[in-house]
Parts: structure tokens; C-alpha cells; sequence
């Protein structure tokens, strides 16, 4: 997947700065109320239980400040991402130890034909990896800023 | 909190799906150390949902891979045939498990 193709799974509706989350919960249901409220998901309630069982089963916070709630639930239509930045640092159980304030949620359906959900996933990491991509993203006032340090533009 | 039957043959499906790809996250840097949560979860779901309806899920997972289809412009997108308009009122409110005619899948709207 190109970084051009990864922009286009991300929408202005769903880009939230500053969050207003306050724990790791708040961040769940924020990220997730986006999708709610473009009317991409109908029953709330199934999504946010997949994301908790997710996290039960090891946090998707990947450490250096950045975490990645993501999971596939038949309530999903389509491969959507949600991005999110908090003014302070949460805790998210995040593998190093460390508080998260960069916030990506990826849900995908069960099945998709063009199977864009790993692929994301996998250039997303590979993206916020970077420390000069968390710094940028750490810094972007608008969506089209944002938007142009996920496509990779200068 | 996920209580209909509908719901809870979906939150089963949602963790299948999770359990099948521990290892496909693992590999992109995620940690996932306590499959055996996931495991019991799954356990209790099918305590709620019951012996019929549980053995109706596996077998149609068994034969379709994906045993709860989304339906999208009154089409199961599982054979995509085309259901009848009065079912869709009823889909909607997640009260009954409805089975596509056709292919037998459990249906799920999305819209
Ligand atoms: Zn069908």
C-alpha cells in the first residue's frame, strides 16, 4: 500500500486535535464515535466490545507516545481510519511504559476484496516508527497538514 | 453492553477473526501476549448463545468460512441475492437471528 493510498482511508470528520479523552477508555470511544457519527457504524456497542476484547488481549499502544486501537468487526463496513492527538501524554499500557498522545484507529470488515487492512496497518507502524514523522504529526494544526505527512510530502 | 443474540453471534465472529490473526498482527509489531483471554471470552459467548444456535454458526463457518454476511441494499453480500423489502425493517433491530433464504448465512445490516 502507497502512503497515497493510505491518506485516502482518513477523513477530516474522523481527525480529532486536541482530544478530549482523558484515559485510555475515553480515547477508545472518542476515536470510535467519529465513525459513529459519519453514520459508518450503526450498532456502537458491538464495535467498542471488539476494541476492548482487542486490548485485552495485548495493548495496541506501540510505545515512543504512539498507539494503534485497530480490529475487524462484522458492524464495520469499510477499511476507515481515525486519527486523534491529545494535548497531554495517556496512559495506554503501551509496551515500553510510556503514555501515548498520538492516536491511529484502524477497523476493517471481517472480509474485504482488495484486503487493505494488514497492509495499513503494517505502513502505519512503519510510518510513526520514524521520529521525524512523529514530530511532524505531533505538530500538525489542520487535517491537510496532516494529511501531507501521511502521504509523505515535504 | 452486547446482548441480543445477533449481537452476540457477531461479537463471537469479531473474535474468531481476532484469534485467527494474533499472528498477522504480531509480525507488524503489535504484542499479544494473552490469548488465552480471548480464548475464555470466546468460551462464554458461546455459554450465552446457546447449543442450536452455536451449532447452526459452526457449520455454516465450516462451509463459508464467514458464517454473518452484511447486507447491503436489501443483498445478501454473501450470495448476493436479493431479499425480500419487508425483512429489512426487522433486520435492522438486531432482535431475531435471520438467515439469507438462499444461501442459509445469518444476515447483518450494516445500514
Ligand atoms: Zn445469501
Amino acid at each position: 500500500m502507497t502512503r497515497e493510498e493510505l491518506a485516502r482511508l482518513f477523513s477530516e470528520q474522523r481527525f480529532i486535535v486536541p482530544m478530549r479523552a482523558k484515559n485510555k477508555d475515553e480515547v477508545l470511544e472518542e476515536l470510535l464515535d467519529t465513525f459513529v457519527r459519519e453514520g459508518l457504524i450503526r450498532n456502537r456497542a458491538i464495535v467498542l466490545e471488539m476494541l476492548h476484547k482487542r486490548e485485552s488481549l495485548g495493548s495496541t499502544g506501540i510505545g515512543k507516545g504512539v498507539a494503534i486501537p485497530h480490529g475487524r468487526s462484522t458492524a464495520v463496513p469499510d477499511v476507515s481510519i481515525a486519527f486523534g492527538r491529545s494535548a497531554a501524554p495517556i496512559d495506554f499500557d503501551s509496551i515500553d511504559g510510556k503514555p501515548a498522545q498520538l492516536f491511529f484507529m484502524v477497523l476493517a470488515p471481517p472480509q474485504e476484496l482488495n484486503s487493505r487492512y494488514l497492509p495499513a496497518l503494517g505502513r502505519l507502524v512503519e510510518l510513526v516508527n520514524e521520529s521525524k514523522n512523529r514530530k511532524r504529526l505531533l505538530a500538525a494544526e489542520s487535517f491537510a497538514e496532516f494529511v501531507a505527512v501521511i502521504k509523505g510530502e515535504e | 453492553m452486547v446482548k441480543k443474540q445477533l449481537e452476540l453471534l457477531v461479537a463471537l465472529q469479531d473474535l474468531d477473526m481476532m484469534i485467527r490473526e494474533v499472528e498477522d498482527v504480531k509480525q507488524l509489531g503489535f504484542e499479544t501476549p494473552s490469548l488465552d483471554k480471548l480464548e475464555k471470552a470466546r468460551e462464554e459467548l458461546r455459554e450465552k448463545i446457546g447449543k442450536p444456535l452455536y451449532a447452526t454458526y459452526e457449520r455454516l463457518k465450516a462451509r463459508y468460512k464467514r458464517a454473518i454476511v452484511p447486507v447491503k441494499d436489501d443483498t445478501c453480500l454473501g450470495c448476493f441475492m436479493r431479499l425480500p423489502t419487508s425483512l429489512a425493517a426487522r433486520g435492522r433491530e438486531d432482535a431475531e437471528v435471520i438467515t439469507c433464504e438462499n444461501c442459509g448465512r445469518i444476515l447483518y445490516w450494516l445500514e
